[in-house]
């Protein structure tokens, strides 16, 4: 029996909601909207679904615990539900464990669901749960992804200009996407000139924090070639699961993400893919901070070790270069409810897939990365989609 | 022979001017500055770091006790003494003490330990006496009191200073009071005051040291006296027939007055710079006066203190606001934290939290400030055994965050490699956070962290490694 997970499951709807602030709108309001979009995306009822897998970080007051926040939002009663929690991973995680249940033959088709309400909350900024207070005092989201950009540039020699690059790239990008969270460009100067949040990173070399939510419904190949839909099937996937605290661990060196290299191995391998950089068509990569791109694209084979500031400046990873990477804006620009996004890249891969991306669209797609990185470095989830035809 | 075997001082990094002090209030200034503790200090933390200084240079770095003097002590009920001889990693069997409530507690405390000594029952105890008074604002006093600690081991092995005499009288004078409702202290300064209260008291127990020890003013190298104001002291010192020559500085243009730790800071500046068969007489007022007269040994020229008290001295971080100089007094105070834990966690957590023991794997020789079962490296679990970390370390990466709450953001935070192995995130305090980079050699601090659950909760911080 082949136990790579190549081309078993096809993914054929999508939906995702406009991402950004918003107030009026609550985390089941969200749910219902992306779960509505992709069920009529696939043209199947919500009732088809055998089961649902639910990606959200923290729902807060009113979003519930468990799977209930999932049943009672979109009254999915009767059938499995599965909620996944990952750190930043949560998003393609719910995806890649959806995937393995139908891919088992146990689960015809299913809803993969990530959402998360982020503005709710009475504080600024991504909050730091379940940390021990005193060994993990003084940590912050932008502060652990500064203090691996602070080793890394110091050791390749890397200025804030060229993390800079990677903001205006995916500024222009989101201004094309009417989802994104902003729409508007942003040049170096106004990147270079903005608030200091945690040196290196000034506040448009952070992503925002943002509402939003996107869905899919997945099944089988043989399920998806029946319906007569064209077919986009996963082609590999990945999760590794490092440290959670390499401020206290002295075997971390701060360079590079393991957990990135593994789970893209682990995906290229299940993919049969040898040279991600010639093999990948486009990814979506996780860019919580301008300098985790250059990072991302070093760890997922894109480019050498040190390399990722001239990948960059060199425009390969702009929509019109040799391996676009984030043509939907990224987190940067597209905003990043911690649930949502590994969905919400599916969302994106496969409407490059389809070749519907408008002035967003990559030539040439047919094999698109989705890559999410948390925890923060801990974990990653790495997922492969494409279409052959 | 019974004696001062180590001492250390602790002068806060930061400082107030006077004419910052004077000038939020239009009147006037007495010039000069006081030391000033940060948000994150309080007496306990000063007499924790000079304490940490004193022990570092006794044989075998390690002490028989410590007691604590402070008119200000974090804990009422909690004993002070306790949790600094657990950051000081201090065997199960130390001793430990609090004294409190008087400008003359750190004397008490010294004669304490003397008399422990003496009769055999503990060698070295530590005595590190602190305070970090506050005067109301607006009021006199406010350009009085600066805030440090000081530390002095008392032992019977190698040591530098001989106790020679000691003694004090009692006087229920009403000087400086604080009762337990009150946040600032009461001072009933004046002349009357000076002469009846301080100068009687301290020339009563000066005089009674003298001639105990069978010796004349002139005799005296180093006359260390507390003083409540700028001259008190010298006055004092020339009715009793001393030259200004002799006095100590008290240090009131650069550092205030110091409470109860004054005696025993001055002492350790005039020490640092005694010969050899010198005496000093140290004195210290409150509720009547106490003083010792001291005779330095040979052994004192050898001996170098981890942090001179020039160089602290010379140290100045300036907070050149009265708001942020009064915030860094206040904010913990104020401050809205819910921090609330279960002693059952404290307890377990201990040993690595409080005295840095952490492990080490005897396969692999690797290091971990996290107490867990198998090894980060080899992933044995054999092998595994406690082990204290150093307290040295430097800058592995750091960030500075702007977002982080804190009073006066940014926060600069590292990820400290520690000298022989461990590694340990912490907050890097004392300096400007432009001046932190990879490679800075840092040596840990203890530092009040947040407020909850009935609790002051303390951690580590690093600081710039003093030469």
């Amino acid at each position: 029996m082949d136990a790579s997970i190549r081309d078993k499951v096809a993914v054929i709807g999508v939906g995702c909601t406009k991402f950004g602030d918003l107030f009026d709108q609550n985390l089941a309001d969200l749910m219902v909207e992306a779960a509505t979009a992709a069920c009529a995306d696939a043209g199947v009822g919500l009732d088809e679904v055998d089961a649902a897998w639910l990606g959200t970080f923290s729902p807060g007051m009113n979003g519930g615990k468990a799977t209930i926040t999932l049943a009672d939002a979109l009254r999915f009663h009767g059938r499995p539900i599965t909620r996944v929690e990952n750190y930043c991973a949560t998003g393609t995680d719910a995806f890649r464990n959806a995937v393995m249940a139908v891919a088992s033959g146990q689960v015809k088709m299913a809803l993969v669901l990530g959402a998360e309400k982020l503005k709710d909350r009475p504080v600024r900024g991504l909050q730091r749960e379940g940390i021990h207070p005193l060994l993990e005092y003084g940590t912050t989201a932008p502060g652990m992804f500064a203090l691996a950009a602070n080793r890394y540039m110091n050791t390749y020699g890397v200025k804030r200009e060229s993390l800079a690059k990677v903001a205006v790239k995916n500024h222009a990008a989101g201004a094309l996407n009417p989802k994104a969270h902003f729409q508007m460009k942003v040049t170096e100067e106004q990147v270079l000139k903005a608030a200091l949040i945690a040196y290196p990173f000034g506040l448009f070399d952070c992503c925002p924090t943002t509402d939003g939510a996107a869905a899919a419904i997945i099944c089988s190949t043989e399920t998806a070639r029946a319906l007569g839909k064209p077919l986009i099937t996963v082609k590999g996937m990945g999760l590794a699961v490092r440290t959670g605290k390499p401020f206290l661990d002295p075997t971390c060196d701060y360079m590079g993400f393991p957990a990135t290299q593994e789970a893209s191995a682990q995906a290229y391998k299940a993919a049969g893919i040898k040279n991600p950089a010639t093999e990948v068509s486009f990814a979506e990569v996780h860019d919580c901070f301008t300098w985790t791109e250059l990072t991302n694209t070093e760890d997922l084979g894109f480019c050498k070790a040190g390399e990722g500031a001239r990948f960059v400046e060199e425009g390969h990873s702009t929509i019109g270069g040799k391996l676009p990477v984030n043509p939907s804006g990224g987190l940067k620009s597209f905003g990043h409810p911690v649930g949502a996004t590994g969905v919400r890249m599916v969302y994106e891969i496969v409407t490059q897939l389809r070749e519907q991306a408008g002035p967003r669209q990559v030539k040439n797609a047919r094999i698109g990365l989705a890559h999410n990185l948390g925890g923060p470095g801990a974990v990653s989830c790495v997922l492969l989609l494409g279409r052959d035809t | 022979m019974i004696g001062i075997t180590a001492f250390a001082a602790a002068i806060p990094a930061y400082r107030v001017a006077r004419d910052t002090i004077a000038a939020a209030w239009e009147s006037r200034s007495l010039g000069g500055r006081l030391a000033a503790h940060r948000f994150d200090e309080d007496s306990l933390t000063l007499a924790a770091s000079a304490a940490a200084d004193c022990l570092s240079t006794l044989p075998g770095k390690t002490a028989g006790g410590l007691y604590f003097a402070s008119t200000t002590a974090p804990f009422l009920e909690r004993l002070n003494a306790g949790l600094i001889a657990a950051f000081l990693d201090l065997p199960a069997g130390a001793r430990t003490a609090d004294f409190a409530n008087s400008l003359r507690a750190g004397l008490f405390a010294l004669g304490a330990a003397t008399d422990a000594v003496a009769a055999g029952r503990s060698e070295n105890i530590l005595v590190a006496a602190a305070d970090t008074r506050n005067a109301p604002a607006g009021g006199d006093e406010e350009q009085f009191y600066g805030d440090a600690a000081a530390a002095i081991a008392i032992g019977s092995a190698n040591v530098l200073v001989e106790i020679v005499s000691r003694g004090g009288v009692s006087d229920d004078f009403l000087e400086t009071v604080r009762r337990d409702r009150d946040d600032y202290v009461t001072s009933f300064a004046s002349k009357f005051t000076s002469e009846r209260g301080y100068a009687h008291g301290m020339a009563a127990a000066i005089r009674k040291n003298l001639q105990q020890a069978k010796l004349e003013p002139a005799q005296i190298s180093r006359l260390v006296l507390s003083s409540p104001d700028k001259g008190a002291h010298l006055a004092l010192a020339k009715k009793l027939g001393f030259q200004p020559a002799q006095v100590q500085d008290t240090a009131w243009d650069q550092l205030g007055v110091t409470g109860t730790a004054m005696p025993l800071l001055l002492l350790a500046a005039a020490l640092e710079n005694a010969e050899p068969g010198e005496y000093i007489l140290v004195a210290a007022h409150g509720d009547g006066a106490g003083a010792m007269i001291l005779r330095a040994t040979d052994a004192l020229a050898g001996y170098r203190p981890r942090a001179a008290f020039a160089q602290q001295l010379a140290s100045a971080i300036e907070f050149r606001s009265y708001t942020k100089w009064r915030k860094s007094r206040d904010y913990l105070r104020e401050q809205d934290d819910t921090l609330e834990v279960s002693n059952i966690w404290y307890a377990k957590e201990e040993t690595q939290n409080v005295r840095l023991r952490g492990v080490e794997c005897g396969h692999c020789g690797t290091r971990q400030l996290q107490h867990q079962l198998l090894c980060p490296k080899c992933r044995k679990t054999d092998a595994i055994k406690e082990v204290a970390l150093a307290r040295t370390g430097s800058v592995f990466t750091y960030a500075v965050d702007q977002l982080f709450p804190s009073p006066f953001p940014p926060t600069a935070m590292a990820v400290v490699d520690l000298d022989g192995g461990g590694r340990i995130y912490c907050e890097v305090v004392d300096c400007d956070p432009d001046k932190v980079q990879i490679g800075l050699p840092v040596e840990l601090t203890i530092r009040r962290l947040k407020e909850g659950g009935g609790l002051h909760h303390y951690y580590w911080k690093c600081r710039p490694k003093r030469s």
